[in-house]
């Protein structure tokens, strides 16, 4: 194949940031070329500065043998299909698509033909006379391309040109475009943010981020052999794990070695590992590489996401103390107080102060209207010292109540070869105040001030799983177990059969779906 | 909801519309009770040479004013368009702030000016008006210029064409829409305008307007002022009906 165009180091900055950090590429002769990222990578920016509607501050662009840095973007052979269209709207569909011939004086009945032929191409024969502002977006979108390619040019650009149009119509295009492209045999060059446009039309992807090229592949190269976690995550659903390349063909990962189809790392390099969810098979126990337990299940149409957990992350459990009512009544002023008992961390105990003191044991006062009333004065033998100490609320009219603070050693798990921390606290509520919330592991995780976060940097790590075995809306006094855990190792994975939630299940998959990629470098 | 503004309506534009055609065709002296329909206001007007000269004046000087405006207003909208959007402000605002001022003031400062030169009465009259209403027509063009999406000159560009050629092809055609509404702007308180030709003309320079307003407040003849008026609503219904009709043929073509 020929090669048509050249991109030479072409560097643009805006406003001081630089949008494209040199980018050398190069399209040949009749290729679907696809330039892939989300926005602000810098691909619209590449094709304006094709079309001649940028000028780059570096860099040099060669088409055809010629280097077309100084021609104006009307003497370009390239032409665009843009964003919204960009249709004359003064212009019926002929004229808008005989624009270009009209400016380059061609013969009326040859403008005739070449019209009818292009409507025929994109199918709007007997469209010539609607005005183009009440066509839809699909046909205004066969317009514009229609428009584009009656100048026989030797590139079309496409700047995102489905995004407007829905899911349907957007497939439908998908495959007209590829069909239009494969007829006329010119290179088109596709800008879009769309992973899976890209797989289905182009002959090569050129993915982006940040003004820069991460991948130049065809679409099976992209998704197989994706260079790096960027690309992997950007090119459909996938599960990257952190791992160690032990040596050629063995890597570890999730504490085990297996055996794969990579090599040419260092030994003991630190790398990504990724398995598409497509290749990961749900067996039994017996025999699997790895075993997990369900924890959701996603119906998406054509076939379930499940993810599995292998690994479960750090957790702490900790006690619920369900207390019966003991609000306090002052039937002297008609006021009525209520507070809890609560456990404190010996090292949180400096910052225990009057606002802390009443979140912390929830306390509340009400009038005979049940109007909330404001703690007015608050007494404690608080000390920074283990032990049990009484703590008193009071209302404006002397209506008060005492509980106590236990103070207690730091009681966080670590685990270090997930390098987490974990703590939370044993606490004390009413039902009703169990029974009248909203969103109960959250109130949980407040109740029992738990916590997690990383050893090495201090940065705090989400909870994403609270376990009880109760019905809020029944429970009784008594104690009740929770326990908190952050997220563990969890695969995600596609399949046409159904499991439950909670399953034990096994998992394999081939050694040729394990896809070793180099760390990226931020 | 809409009550408020039929009350509104009837006040203020059915019913003094209403009295100024029925003193058009009815003669001084009648009252409510009593009074009989004439055309003798309209064969009087039509009869008299110098209402007809008044008439001719009036009209070609107010064309005259539209087409300058036209001709001066559309390059500098055009300009003011091209520049960076903070800068495409503060040149319209340069361009409003003269209007803070009242126009009788304003007019009054062109006669201090216009004293000095050796020029007719009609030149001052029509220097007037170009300089009072210029402002609407640089207004209604850049407002259409501005509002064009930047990608279809670059579509233009894209096809091939030249920016002589995009300009012609694209930007003329798809702003004359703001052309019209310019026009409508200038030429209809240019045809009636009275006290610019009164300010600038001196007493010599008549226009219809000066006609309308010397018969309801020096002559006390309403039904004749009335009758005036009619006519030159009826003139300006018939142009504004032309105007349209340009504008729908060149939206077509």
């Amino acid at each position: 194949m020929r090669k048509l165009i050249e991109f030479r180091n072409i560097v643009k900055t805006f406003d001081n940031q630089v949008v494209l950090k040199g980018i050398n590429l190069n399209v040949y002769e009749n290729e679907f070329v696809t330039l892939l990222g989300p926005s602000g990578c810098g691909k619209s920016t590449l094709l304006r500065i094709l079309g001649g509607f940028l000028q780059q501050d570096e860099g040099t662009i060669i088409f055809d043998g010629q280097c077309i840095d100084d021609v104006p973007a009307y003497k370009r052979e390239i032409n665009t299909v843009f964003q919204r269209y960009a249709l004359f709207p003064h212009l019926d569909v002929f004229d808008n698509i005989a624009f270009g011939l009209r400016i380059k004086k061609v013969a009326e009945d040859v403008i005739d033909q070449k019209v009818t032929r292009m409507l025929s191409l994109v199918n709007l024969e007997g469209y010539e006379h609607r005005n183009v502002t009440l066509l839809s977006g699909g046909q205004q979108q066969r317009v514009a391309i229609a428009r584009a390619l009656v100048n026989e040019p030797e590139v079309l650009l496409l700047d995102e040109p489905l995004g407007a149009l829905d899911l349907k119509l957007r497939q439908e295009m998908q495959r007209e475009l590829k069909r239009i492209q494969q007829e006329v045999g010119i290179t088109f060059i596709y800008v879009t943010h769309d992973q899976e446009e890209a797989l289905t039309m182009s002959d090569k992807i050129v993915v982006m981020r940040d003004g820069e090229i991460q991948q130049v592949g065809t679409p099976l190269e992209i998704y197989n052999e994706p260079a790096n976690e960027y690309v992997a995550k950007f090119i459909g659903e996938s599960n990257i794990i952190e791992g160690v390349m032990v040596e050629d063909y063995k890597v570890k990962f999730d504490e085990k070695v297996f055996d794969c189809d990579d090599f040419g790392f260092k030994e003991n390099e630190p790398v990504d590992v990724l398995i598409r969810p497509e290749d990961i098979k749900i067996v039994g126990r017996t025999g699997a590489l790895m075993k997990g337990e369900v924890k959701s299940v996603l119906f998406k149409g054509v076939h379930y996401e499940i993810v599995v957990e292998t690994i479960s992350g750090a957790s702490k459990t900790v006690t619920m103390h369900i207390l019966s009512e003991h609000d306090t009544y002052n039937a002297e002023a008609n006021e009525k107080i209520g507070a809890n008992d609560f456990f404190v961390d010996l090292e949180d105990v400096d910052a225990l102060d009057d606002f802390n003191l009443v979140a912390r044991a929830n306390a509340q006062a009400w009038d005979e209207e049940e109007n909330d009333l404001s703690i007015a004065n608050i007494t404690h033998n608080i000390e920074n010292k283990v032990g049990t100490y009484d703590c008193t609320f009071q209302t404006q009219k002397n209506t008060e109540i005492t509980i106590k603070v236990h103070v207690v050693d730091p009681v966080y798990v670590e685990d270090a070869k997930k390098n987490i921390g974990i703590s939370a606290f044993d606490f004390f509520v009413t039902a009703e105040e169990v029974k009248e919330s909203m969103a109960i592991s959250t109130d949980l995780k407040t109740w029992a001030s738990a916590e997690a976060w990383n050893l090495q940097d201090d940065s705090e790590i989400e909870i994403t799983d609270v376990k009880f075995d109760f019905d809020t809306a029944e429970i009784k006094e008594g104690s009740y177990e929770i326990t908190f855990a952050t997220q563990g190792r969890e695969y995600k994975i596609e399949t046409t059969t159904v499991h439950e939630e909670g399953d034990k299940v096994g998992l394999t998959f081939d050694r040729n779906d394990i896809h070793v990629m180099s760390k990226m470098v931020v | 909801m809409t009550y408020p503004y039929v009350v509104w309506l009837v006040l203020f534009v059915v019913i003094p519309m209403l009295m100024i055609v029925f003193y058009a065709f009815t003669n001084a002296g009648n009252d409510i009770l009593f009074f009989k329909f004439t055309l003798e206001n309209f064969t009087r007007f039509f009869q008299d040479a110098d209402f007809l000269r008044v008439l001719y004046t009036s009209l070609k000087i107010a064309f005259l004013t539209t087409i300058i405006c036209v001709l001066i207003g559309y390059p500098t909208a055009y300009v003011i368009a091209k520049q960076d959007e903070n800068k495409q402000a503060i040149y319209i605002l340069l361009l409003t702030l003269p209007m803070w001022i009242n126009m009788l003031v304003r007019t009054y400062a062109w006669k201090g000016i216009l004293m000095n030169f050796d020029v007719s009465s009609e030149f001052k009259v029509f220097v007037g008006m170009v300089y009072n209403f210029l402002p609407y027509m640089i207004i209604q063009i850049y407002t259409s210029l501005a509002k064009m999406d930047k990608n279809l000159l670059n579509a233009a560009y894209d096809l091939g064409a030249n920016k002589m050629q995009t300009f012609l092809r694209v930007v003329l055609p798809l702003s004359i829409p703001g052309v019209i509404s310019g026009i409508t702007l200038v030429f209809l308180p240019a045809v009636s305008s009275f006290f610019i030709p009164k300010l600038l003309g001196g007493g010599d320079y008549v226009l219809i307007g000066n006609l309308i307003e010397t018969y309801f407040i020096t002559t006390g003849d309403w039904n004749f002022g009335s009758a005036i008026s009619l006519i030159m609503a009826i003139i300006i219904i018939i142009s504004m009906y032309f105007t349209k009709k340009i504008d729908k043929k060149i939206g077509e073509e």
